[in-house]
């Protein structure tokens, strides 16, 4: 069983969607008992990070994700506010994987909308049979700037954090609900193997 | 245009020389292969190597590292520097590399360039032109032939090579800017242009070739080898009314065409990129169903998808949203109150809203219509395109009036104005009639749309992407 934290920011249906196509038994719940004892947790996140922290807040839901020692997926916003600090509205964050979250640079169209590569810098159990270098859909206007927990790297521009790894912490910048086959292999072996 | 990263190996590092001259070297990196990958992460689709040693001893001394890098990246690679034989051509050509480099001894020893196209095609190889003072240059650069370039072109010709990088000696590593008549003034071949490019406004003055390569000005970081990594999406977009796909369907291997449902789920297994559904139908109470047509089709679409017609409020938009629809479509609400497009933005993030432009050219301006094109506005489009960005808009959806249902082409005129006027991603849509009109739009937008040459089969979604890639666009396969 899946503990989806279901906080007033994810687009819930789609990840909904693709666990029932994987067959994995999930809930939903923005309840901190129930994310405190949650065997394996998705933490989706679209929208603003001031915006998110505050809901988080409100739910109560904030030293319950931190003292979480359980599999923990993030999603996009969802690896953003793990980090220490986002440039998005000056928002300090979970601080649980350290490092800052910044705004794409000049001369790029943002939000980066649309499919870019993920290439591996190191192991993750996340990507067992996914190839290097395989196309993920990404929809954000800021980057993880991280190299220590990065398992995962993507270019626009620069080169970002597009998958993260520390301890029972697992985060991606794209969304794999999102992203065809290849997304749904992640996801599964998140369920499996993590 | 390719822009192809040059990896130049001296003893075993990465190096740029200066004018071709091995005593005046600069180290970049300890690691080639890890250069490699480091240009295939950003962006690279075609990855220039020269053994350095190789083409000054006249052998292929750094072979097995050249062979590494192939091993370690997915894009095809071009080596050049010390092949002097068959055996070693083949080496290469059978282990990983797609094309190799002649020079030197495309001058001395032309049956070897004969033996290599008989036996691998003229796909498989490039002959480098190295130009000092008009002459070709042999030898890693040290010594001059006595051959001019247009009589050597001329052997070349004869003897079947098809592709050729010009490189002008005195420019090279220079950055003093590229040779511009010498490489446009060469005419049946592939033409790569080599040496002297310093920045991205020198690569925008080539015209007519293929690609150019580019070394120093990289690795110094006055050229970004990509900007924008982003595959060029696809997106076949299905207007429904009363629930069902209208603009007649012809698939074969469909039991119901017609239904959205199925067709969605066909179109998210075939290799687009993103959907759209758009909602024609006239009347509000039968729009309920659309909620629930949504949902269901949510269900088996693993790609993003948006949703649209007829979105008036914040609830209209949470409805779809919840529904399973990752972006919705805004058009005619727009128009007429643009506040709706910041409140929506502001509630949802503005990845999620797509606002629809119904444009038309009107005199020298383009007018923004409403209600399917009925209706004029007398809004002037590129202002309100702008207008929208601040709004806060994600992603314009641009419909040309003019072209919508003709086949003639997107409009390019129309795209380009609103690119370049606003610095959120353009969707093109209305008048694809083939292919070419993809690779055409795709030069100023990043996402293509057309509904009925997909739906009636004369396209495919994986024909085109397939024509897209070998055009050398970034496309997701």
């Amino acid at each position: 069983m899946i503990t989806i934290i279901d906080y007033n920011s994810g687009n819930i249906a789609s990840v909904c969607n693709a666990l029932k196509k994987l067959g994995v038994e999930f809930e939903l719940s923005s309840n901190p008992d129930d994310v405190a004892n949650a065997k394996k947790i998705i933490f989706p996140g679209v929208g603003r990070a001031s915006y998110a922290m505050k809901q988080l807040r409100k739910s109560g839901l904030i030293d319950v994700i931190k003292n979480s020692k359980v599999p923990f997926l993030g999603i996009c916003l969802g690896l953003q506010l793990l980090t220490d600090f986002s440039e998005e509205d000056e928002t300090d964050c979970l601080s649980i994987i350290p490092g800052n979250v910044k705004k794409f640079g000049e001369g790029l169209r943002v939000p980066e909308i649309g499919w870019n590569k993920v290439f591996f810098s190191k192991p993750s159990p996340l990507f067992r049979d996914i190839d290097d270098g395989r196309y993920f859909y990404f929809v954000n206007s800021y980057y993880f700037d991280e190299e220590e927990f990065a398992v995962g790297k993507t270019s626009y521009g620069c080169e970002f954090a597009s998958v993260v790894q520390k301890d029972n912490f697992y985060a991606t910048q794209f969304h794999p609900e999102k992203s065809g086959e290849v997304g749904l292999e992640l996801l599964s072996n998140f369920c499996e193997l993590c | 245009m390719l822009v192809i990263p040059a990896i130049d190996i001296l003893d075993g590092k990465c190096v740029r020389l200066f004018k071709g001259d091995y005593n005046q070297v600069k180290q970049y990196a300890d690691d080639p292969v890890e250069v490699a990958r480091k240009f295939e992460r950003d962006g690279a689709k075609l990855l220039h190597i020269v053994d350095l040693d190789g083409a000054k001893e006249g052998s292929a001394v750094n072979a097995e590292m050249v062979l590494d890098i192939a091993k370690a990246i997915s894009i095809p690679l071009q080596i050049g520097g010390g092949i002097r034989d068959l055996d070693t051509a083949t080496r290469y050509l059978e282990n990983g590399i797609d094309r190799i480099i002649l020079g030197t001894s495309a001058v001395m020893d032309q049956s070897l360039i004969k033996s290599i196209i008989e036996r691998f095609g003229s796909d498989r190889l490039v002959v480098s032109v190295d130009i000092k003072d008009e002459i070709v240059a042999i030898k890693g650069w040290i010594e001059n032939s006595d051959l001019s370039l247009d009589d050597f072109l001329e052997i070349l010709r004869g003897i079947g090579v098809k592709r050729i990088i010009v490189t002008d000696v005195s420019r090279d590593g220079a950055l003093t800017g590229p040779n511009y008549d010498l490489v446009e003034g060469i005419s049946g071949f592939k033409v790569i242009s080599a040496g002297g490019v310093s920045c991205d406004e020198d690569l925008k003055k080539f015209k007519g070739i293929e690609g150019a390569i580019v070394g120093k000005a990289i690795y110094e970081g006055t050229v970004r080898l990509v900007k924008n990594n982003l595959a060029k999406r696809i997106i076949p977009c299905m207007d429904v009314e009363n629930g069902r796909v209208v603009k007649g369907t012809n698939f074969v291997d469909l039991k119901d065409a017609g239904d959205p449902v199925e067709l969605g789920k066909f179109y998210s297994e075939s290799g687009a990129d993103e959907l759209v559904f758009l909602d024609i139908t006239a009347t509000v109470e039968k729009r309920a169903t659309l909620v629930d047509l949504v949902s269901k089709i949510s269900k088996n679409v693993f790609i993003p998808f948006t949703v649209g017609g007829g979105i008036k409020s914040v609830e209209d938009i949470r409805t779809l949203l919840n529904a399973g629809a990752d972006k919705v479509s805004i058009g005619s609400e727009a128009v007429r109150n643009p506040e709706f497009v910041r409140e929506s933005s502001r509630e949802f993030g503005s990845q999620c809203i797509v606002i629809s432009l119904d444009c038309k050219l009107v005199g020298a301006e383009w007018e923004l219509f409403v209600k399917g094109g009925r209706e004029a506005t007398g809004i002037e489009v590129i202002e309100f395109a702008r207008k929208m960005e601040e709004m806060g808009a994600g992603e314009l959806l641009v419909n040309s009036l003019d072209r919508d249902g003709t086949g003639k082409g997107f409009d390019l005129e129309l795209l380009t104005a609103i690119s370049k006027a606003v610095n959120i991603p353009v969707i093109a849509s209305s008048g694809a009639g083939c292919k070419e009109d993809f690779l055409k739009a795709f030069q100023v937008v990043d996402a293509c749309l057309a509904a009925s040459l997909f739906h009636y089969g004369k396209l495919s979604v994986v024909d085109l992407k397939g024509y897209l890639s070998d055009n050398y666009l970034t496309i997701r396969k």
